[in-house]
């Protein structure tokens, strides 16, 4: 499938019917509308030729919405072919709050040299269940990264096998995920340094309310002559009830013997003194408290290099932590009133 | 004097604490405090170490670790004690802290831009649009000397101990408040810093504002100078006097009032 084939503007009705018009000015849209790529049955499987710098930002939005059948599985294949760059904004959604089973495959190769930057938005309805596997492979001197937006879902899980094959290929991943209510958040983190002179990073960071529960189980493994490896790894939860679960899992597995390698987890509340210091000045209770988890996050959305993309997530993220179901409503529930 | 007392006279009273005890656990900080303020007055507490002039402060600025056993705080004659410290923030109480906190995360122009349209919102007015934000929160720098850079930077952020004080004086000019608490303003400060903050405090002094300040030397009071001095000691105002007192403690320490 040829990048140019993703269109500036929705042309055809079924695209009109989800008028995504996040504010992403040159963005090429996508729609995958349960799998299919525009209403058809083809999976998306996108391969960026070998030598090209789409400097467009490629958003593909993808949404559950025949209810007829509510499991769906698909497959999705993004190639970024030799010396090939590309920004990505990928966006999950269900349209409506049936009981939507998806089970998707994503596979992301990043060839020789290539430089993929890609943030993944998870917003669904509570009753939705997404099981998301990544299957992620990069070669010589390629570059990955992946911020994850996990801001609701009934059940998210993401299951991601990284492999770093090649010498010289940097990875940074980081997640962001705010639950409530019952919601479920799980990050599974196997990524394999198989040669030397890689770097890999993983920063998950989460808030959760009620009796939502996330998990966060993330192995690094280096080979053993994997030597000079650069490799970091950490999650860190913000809890606002008594009824939350978190569960933080960072392990290492380390076969070398010349290699930096941290890991680490925390679990914590909002800090008190921080609270009556804005409260001091006037902030409200319920303002502090916004600002104070928006510093907690902030870490993780300032990895979103596009600025305009970032400002985007802020806007939602800000918006999910007052409580509202964010909704993209410039996007997918706007359609959904269609 | 005469001049003071007449001063007095025409004033209204703005802060009056009563027999004010106040614990923390089980341990009683302070001990019957009584105190009041007229609007226009400068008061300094001062008073050897683990003597409660923390604990008042924060008593005052709303903080519930300390917990007020009896007594009461009146504030233009209303209970001070039932307000939370956002309310009392905007009625105009204001407490400089002694160790300000870090916010990592929070720049402090957003911080300020939150606090700044609360108040605001509080008084019925619009909040301030952005330009005009930006202007006032220039002209307020400048009050201290605080370079520009620190309005993108962390709360206190990596601030060193004097930026950390022109920060606090810089959010009192901004918010405008009628009590100021300035608690242990002068630690931590070299010379020039505390000239700045001191200079700031009197720039921001209006006919019917009160500033109390709490601090163990005289450094501070030889720039703004206080109309009535107290000592607290265990929990207590064991002495009150006019300004001459600030010097008699520098000369003699604290003993001869404590026995």
């Amino acid at each position: 499938m040829d990048y140019s084939k993703f269109t500036y503007a929705p042309s055809n009705k079924i695209i009109n019917k989800f008028n995504c018009d996040v504010p992403l000015v040159n963005a090429r849209q996508i729609y995958v509308i349960d799998g299919g790529v525009n209403g058809t049955d083809l999976p998306l499987s996108l391969n960026i030729d070998k030598n090209t710098q789409i400097k467009d930002l490629l958003q593909v939005i993808s949404v559950r919405n025949n209810t007829s059948d509510l499991k769906k599985e698909f497959n999705t294949d993004l190639i970024m072919e030799e010396d090939s760059s590309a920004r990505f904004l990928m966006c999950s959604h269900t349209m409506s709050g049936d009981n939507f089973y998806t089970d998707e495959m994503i596979k992301i190769k990043l060839e020789k040299n290539s430089n993929a930057d890609i943030v993944y938005m998870q917003n669904e309805h509570n009753s939705a269940t997404h099981h998301f596997h990544f299957d992620i492979n990069l070669e010589e001197g390629s570059s990955l990264k992946m911020v994850f937006m996990t801001l609701h879902g009934g059940c998210i899980l993401d299951d991601i096998k990284l492999s770093l094959n090649g010498e010289h290929a940097n990875c940074d991943l980081s997640g962001l995920y705010l639950m409530d209510g019952n919601q479920r958040i799980e990050n599974r983190i196997d990524l394999t340094h198989q040669v030397p002179n890689c770097n890999s990073s993983q920063l998950f960071k989460g808030i959760l309310d009620d009796n939502s529960v996330g998990h966060f189980d993330g192995i690094i493994r280096v080979v053993k002559d994997a030597q000079k490896t650069k490799a970091y790894q950490a999650n860190h939860n913000l809890i606002l009830s008594d009824q939350v679960h978190t569960y933080a899992k960072p392990q290492l597995e380390i076969y070398a013997d010349d290699v930096k390698c941290s890991h680490g987890a925390s679990t914590g509340r909002l800090d008190e003194e921080e609270l009556f210091y804005m409260r001091s000045r006037g902030i409200s209770m319920y303002e502090a408290k916004v600002l104070q988890q928006m510093a907690f996050v902030y870490s993780v959305l300032k990895k979103i290099s596009n600025e305009e993309i970032r400002q985007r997530m802020i806007e939602l993220a800000d918006a999910r932590l007052r409580g509202n179901f964010p909704g993209c409503t410039k996007c997918a529930q706007k359609s959904f009133m269609i | 004097m005469e001049k003071s007392n007449e001063r007095t006279n025409i004033m209204n009273k703005m802060l009056e604490i009563k027999d004010l005890h106040a614990s923390v656990g089980d341990k009683e900080i302070l001990k019957g405090i009584n105190l009041s303020v007229n609007e226009g007055e400068i008061h300094a507490i001062m008073g050897p170490n683990g003597s409660g002039k923390s604990t008042l402060s924060a008593v005052l600025a709303g903080k519930t670790t300390f917990k007020v056993t009896s007594g009461s705080i009146k504030y233009y004659g209303k209970n001070l004690l039932k307000l939370s410290p956002e309310e009392r923030s905007w009625a105009g109480i204001f407490l400089s802290f002694q160790y300000p906190t870090e916010i990592p995360g929070v720049s402090n122009i957003n911080f300020m831009k939150t606090a700044i349209n609360e108040h605001r919102i509080h008084k019925g007015l619009e909040p301030l649009n952005a330009a005009s934000f930006l202007k006032l929160m220039r002209a307020k720098m400048n009050v201290v000397k605080m370079d520009n850079s620190f309005s993108s930077r962390g709360v206190n952020v990596g601030f060193s101990g004097g930026e950390k004080k022109k920060n606090e004086i810089f959010q009192m000019a901004m918010l405008d408040p009628k009590l100021s608490i300035l608690d242990e303003t002068d630690s931590g400060l070299d010379v020039d810093a505390l000239r700045i903050v001191a200079e700031g405090v009197n720039t921001l002094r209006k006919p019917d504002s009160s500033v109390i300040i709490i601090t163990h030397y005289q450094r501070l009071l030889g720039y703004i100078v206080p109309d009535i001095v107290h000592v607290l000691y265990n929990g207590r105002i064991i002495k009150t006097a006019g300004k001459e007192l600030v010097q008699q403690i520098e000369n003699n320490g604290f003993d001869w009032l404590i026995k």
